[in-house]
């Protein structure tokens, strides 16, 4: 909305739009996909749990299930620190007048970010030295430095 | 990617009617998805239609080449073979619906669709390398601005606005193109 207000001051407005369009429509697959890969790795915890005898086949499986789930917030992290740093760039260079709404963005944006990179660190299957909780922690310390930029500092 | 492919479709087909079979080559890889894509997408053509359809019209195009007058005319003469192709397909199919109806509002809409995605993508292959790189990473292969920082070994905090002034030559590209087909009354 920002980069969209800004296109009479900003040439490259009309580009940041573009890539806030394509980040939504990523999001919304994404969001649905999480959902899903929670509840299966969900119901397969309770399967597992259920039967004591220990069965390769359904250890294999169950450790499936929580890759994947690990797989979409680590998608969602990545995302919220793109939109955190798209948010920041269209608060620094779009119309003066939404910077508050792109701070706003961006807030929120470090929010989500932080949120997945939880759900990544918490996941059953990750465990510590994992690349993805590397990769989850950096994408949350991205969004929060874009954050900032207009913000000031969040924590 | 071969000097043909930058080659304007005129004098592609100014090279196919020479009998280099390189230029033919080029000619199908160069339209081949628009050809199937009219067929799947424009008249919804099954994937098996859909590939007699793509054999036929090439085989056309191979004998009729000669007697297509103006070679930049190639795009819309390949529409034109496609769409007549397709038509017979539907009407021998014993479909019971009519065309009209196969083709509908959204038939048109895909169509315009299919069209506007090859003026794109027409419009992207004018562009620089780098450009051309970093838009098919963004938003065909859906990386994020880490990866594409990472593979590309550019800083993270320039990726936003490098796509945002490769989309603005982009628009460019295509607004040219625009004006030029008004201005030749394509």
């Amino acid at each position: 909305m920002v980069a969209r207000c800004s296109r009479d001051s900003w040439d490259e407005a009309a580009g940041v739009a573009a890539q806030a369009q394509a980040i939504r429509d990523r999001a919304v697959v994404l969001a649905h996909t999480d959902g899903k890969v929670w509840e299966d790795a969900l119901a397969a915890l309770g399967n597992a749990q259920a039967q004591d005898a220990s069965d390769a086949r359904r250890d294999f499986a169950l450790e499936q299930k929580l890759e994947r789930a690990a797989a979409a917030p680590l998608e969602i992290a990545e995302l919220g620190a793109d939109v955190a740093a798209l948010a920041a760039l269209a608060g620094e260079r779009g119309e003066g007048t939404y910077r508050a709404d792109a701070s706003a963005a961006a807030a929120l944006a470090a929010g989500a970010a932080r949120a997945a990179a939880h759900l990544v660190q918490v996941n059953l299957g990750v465990r510590a030295g994992d690349e993805r909780l590397a990769r989850a922690s950096a994408s949350e310390q991205v969004a929060d430095d874009a954050a900032a930029r207009l913000l000031g500092p969040t924590r | 990617m071969s000097q043909l492919s930058t080659l304007p479709d005129a004098e592609l087909v100014q090279r196919c009617r020479a009998g280099e079979s390189d230029a033919w080559n080029e000619l199908v890889e160069r339209y081949s998805r628009y050809v199937y894509a009219i067929a799947v997408r424009g008249f919804r053509l099954s994937e098996e239609d859909a590939e007699d359809v793509f054999q036929d019209v090439f085989t056309r195009a191979f004998m009729r080449l000669e007697t297509l007058r103006d070679g930049s005319a190639l795009k819309p003469w390949l529409a034109q073979l496609t769409r007549r192709r397709c038509l017979d397909a539907i009407s021998g199919s014993g479909r019971e619906q009519s065309v009209e109806e196969v083709m509908g509002d959204e038939g048109s809409a895909d169509m315009e669709e299919v069209e506007e995605a090859f003026a794109v993508r027409e419009a992207v292959a004018g562009l620089s390398e780098a450009c051309q790189d970093i838009l098919d990473r963004f938003f065909a292969q859906d990386q994020s601005y880490r990866t594409i920082s990472e593979e590309l070994d550019i800083p993270s905090g320039t990726i936003a606005s490098r796509i945002a002034r490769c989309l603005k030559k982009l628009r460019d590209e295509l607004e040219g193109r625009n004006e030029a087909a008004e201005g030749s009354g394509e």
